[in-house]
């Protein structure tokens, strides 16, 4: 009795795992020869249909402000184009809440539609780091605004591609700015212990004594306190130009307010991209003038102008009060859209993506958006500009000046 | 006191309560003596075994090398100069003012019911959420002058509106703190003493949602009157460098010490102080000698509530930033500085807010040490102290009896 039920239930689960799996790429007789030659076969999009491209982000719960505000921002990437050779672009936004297997079943699906062309994500590490497999296999390329865990292009994917930086390339960014721009020479390096925070802080400061400048202080902090005179204290005993912070708004905030009691006056504070934001500026006031921060948040320019006021008419928030994600999402859309045309071709009425020759052409990215130079690098680094350094000027973020140069 | 039959006064000499700052406050040197005698017996009559010599080397080993450490950082290094120390003095004190009146809170509910009344650091977080509101609403009053059109009450009269904004919270803390003993704890009064601890924490708990729930989580920023803004103060000369005595600071310090001294007056002198004391040493005794136990064990809760008011607009005052989180650490702080003091002794809770206080800003630059392992350092001196004094510095052993 009871290995027949065993029996039934491997049966449905064969079947059911049958069903999951992906379908292997379709070649045929009547496809183009750039489909039959490509290792993946073709994305095909009949007329009438839009090219598709898929996402997979936390859309409900928690964190849904990501996912809302990265899908609009991608959306209306696509809207904007005029589209190819007649066929427009279509956002596919699933919810993966998160999480890993969230990640998996959505990529899982995706990979079942001939007509997903590519996928704008994933939004979260953990979640694009169970779905990159998924989409290796079917040859589906990623380019992701915001996953920013540093060991995923480490892994060997060829499909997987990003445009958020990492805290290593923020952090090497960071420690160049204080050393050859601002021409430091002593800096005291402080984090909150987080695995961000500190992260951050020790490519700083390895970074830093690398050029050769000198940290004369590292102190950590514990988060969610109210006083932070002590360890300011110590850190200001070493006599430090600026000191680096890695860590979040909440305490960076109670520090700035601190600053003259440990008697850090003229001493800089440079934080992260974790400090930057309009609270810091609302609870540091007068105190906070002068601060440093990094951010994904592009300078001004005319085509951030009229992104936002087109964000703005479209949606209920404005750019970047869900997340700071939103302009890398903007550009995401374009560089997928930009790499879709150069490899796409029309025949026989219907629009033929080469699906190999894709994910090749998204890794040779050489795009110019709203934040900079899009560039690739050979594992799927793509923000070669890196982040942007923003100074309170009266308790305003503005670019930094010395940053431009 | 309403009801109160005066107490007959060799009885009252009889109900003094040890810890409560009668003559045997703190334990005579004498004590400490025959302690120290009773130990070395002990170890006298001890075998000498492999075990214990290894311990003793161990302990031996240790306090060398932390002698060494505070030896090297004090005076080897030279990694602070003396401004730095009087820094992280500065600090300590003015944080271990505010854990001090906490701290006594704590040890009056302890020494009249036996029961650690987590929720305190609620009522202090209530304490500043009512000094907030109150500084706001004076801030919003305009009180114009010729000179300065846009000056408003709080910087008009900033005395006035500051005694009132300490009056307002320490009474709204107050009456929170009657008000959850007469919901929370009487109604188990009777109850094993298991019981009113898991309603404490549960109030605790409680409070702590309804606020988030009343006032959002966000973090909100204490508007101080112009003369007493944060980050401001006096720059005094300390080894040729400067450094700066915060007025929130000082204000903060000096007024914990005025509410100490005036707590400690009141316990000792007055008739409701001395109606304390009686419960305290025993509740069926007192009520025989015609005291109101409930409306003592009321006006307890009222006094403590006072107090971590005021240190809760304090609180507000000298570090600004504060959401409905802002009563849990320094509740748990105040805890640990309680006991550490001797839980139950008033003047024992005192010294534990400022012992604890400076353990923490100075202790890990003693140490040369992460400023992140301070709470470390808090509790190994807590478990250290225990381990040898298991009723804290100044607390006298409890009798059977009494718990």
């Amino acid at each position: 009795m009871k290995f027949k039920n065993i029996l039934v239930l491997m049966i449905v689960f064969v079947l059911a795992l049958s069903a999951c799996a992906p379908k292997p790429a379709e070649v045929s007789d009547d496809l183009p020869a750039a489909c039959q030659e490509d290792a993946f076969g073709c994305a095909v999009i009949p007329a009438g249909e839009t090219i598709k491209i898929g996402m997979g982000a936390p859309m409900l719960g928690d964190y849904s402000m990501f996912g809302i505000d990265i899908s609009q921002a991608v959306a209306l990437a696509l809207e904007h184009d005029d589209g190819f050779e007649g066929w427009t672009y279509e956002l596919i936004a699933e919810d993966t809440g998160g999480a890993p297997e969230g990640g998996a079943a959505v990529a899982n699906k995706m990979v079942t539609d001939p007509t997903v062309a590519a996928i704008a994500g994933h939004i979260f590490s953990g979640s694009t780091d169970a779905a990159m497999p998924i989409y290796e296999k079917a040859g589906l390329p990623m380019m992701s605004p915001s996953a920013t865990n540093p060991d995923l292009t480490t892994k060997g994917s060829t499909v997987f591609n990003r445009l958020a930086f990492t805290d290593a390339a923020q952090g090497a960014a960071a420690a160049d700015l204080l050393f050859n721009a601002l021409g430091f020479t002593k800096i005291a390096v402080m984090h909150d212990g987080g695995t961000y925070g500190q992260g951050l802080a020790d490519v700083v400061k390895a970074a830093f004594e690398e050029m050769g400048g000198e940290v004369v202080g590292y102190e950590a902090v514990t988060p969610g306190e109210a006083d932070y005179v002590a360890p300011l204290s110590a850190v200001a005993a070493g006599e430090p130009e600026a000191v680096y912070f890695g860590g979040y708004a909440a305490e960076g905030i109670v520090m700035m307010n601190q600053w003259s009691q440990a008697g850090l006056d003229g001493v800089l504070f440079f934080g992260c991209d974790g400090t930057f934001g309009v609270e810091f500026t609302d609870k540091t006031g007068a105190n906070g003038e002068g601060a440093i921060a990094a951010s994904l948040v592009p300078p001004d320019s005319e085509e951030k102008a009229a992104f936002d006021a087109a964000y703005a008419a479209k949606f209920p928030t404005k750019a970047g009060e869900l997340s700071a994600f939103t302009w890398s999402s903007y550009d995401t859309g374009g560089v997928l859209i930009a790499a879709i045309e150069s490899v796409a071709f029309v025949e026989d009425g219907k629009l033929f993506i080469p699906r190999g020759a894709l994910v090749e052409a998204v890794r040779n990215s050489d795009y110019v958006g709203l934040t900079g130079l899009i560039k690739c690098d050979a594992i799927g680094e793509c923000n070669a500009s890196g982040p942007a350094f923003y100074q309170v000027v009266d308790g305003e973020w503005v670019p930094l000046a010395a940053a431009e140069e | 006191m309403a009801s109160g039959y005066p107490l007959p006064q060799q009885k009252s000499k009889l109900l003094l309560h040890k810890g409560w700052g009668s003559e045997v406050t703190s334990p005579s040197f004498h004590v400490y003596r025959s302690e120290i005698i009773l130990m070395i017996n002990k170890l006298k009559n001890q075998r000498l075994t492999l075990g214990l010599i290894l311990r003793l080397l161990l302990g031996l080993a240790v306090v060398i090398y932390l002698g060494w450490r505070i030896y090297q950082t004090a005076f080897g290094e030279g990694t602070y100069g003396p401004d730095t120390w009087m820094r992280f003095l500065i600090t300590g004190l003015v944080i271990g003012g505010m854990y001090a009146l906490i701290a006594i809170g704590y040890t009056l509910v302890y020494g009249i019911l036996f029961m650690i009344n987590f929720a305190h650091g609620e009522v202090m977080m209530l304490g500043t959420f009512a000094g907030y509101f109150v500084l706001e609403a004076f801030a919003a009053i305009p009180a114009p002058t010729v000179a300065n059109p846009d000056l408003n009450f709080l910087n008009a009269q900033p005395v006035i509106a500051l005694v009132l904004t300490f009056l307002v919270g320490a009474g709204f803390s107050a009456l929170m703190g009657y008000m959850l003993e007469k919901i929370a704890y009487r109604p188990l009064r009777g109850a094993p003493r298991l019981i009113p601890l898991i309603s404490a924490i549960g109030a605790s708990i409680f409070l702590q949602n309804a606020a988030q729930l009343l006032f959002g989580p966000q973090r909100r920023q204490y508007l101080n009157p112009d003369f007493l803004w944060r980050g401001t103060g006096w720059m005094i000369l300390v080894g040729g460098k400067e450094v700066m005595l915060t007025y929130t600071g000082v204000f903060s310090f000096v007024l914990s010490i005025l509410l100490m001294i005036g707590l400690f007056i009141m316990v000792k002198k007055t008739k409701l102080g001395k109606s304390m004391r009686a419960v305290a040493e025993n509740k069926q005794a007192a009520a025989l000698m015609g005291i109101d136990v409930d409306s003592v064990i009321s006006k307890t809760f009222i006094i403590s509530g006072i107090l971590a008011g005021a240190a809760g607009v304090m609180w507000g005052l000298h570090n600004g930033l504060f959401n409905h989180f802002v009563g849990f650490l320094p509740g748990i702080k105040a805890f640990t500085a309680a006991v550490l003091g001797g839980i139950g002794n008033i003047p024992g809770a005192m010294m534990g807010g400022m012992l604890l206080g400076l353990l923490e800003s100075i202790g890990p630059a003693l140490l040369g040490i992460d400023f992140q392992l301070k709470d470390v350092i808090a509790f190994t001196i807590l478990i250290l102290v225990l381990i040898f004094r298991p009723s804290g510095l100044l607390g006298e052993a409890l009798s059977e009896e009494k718990v």
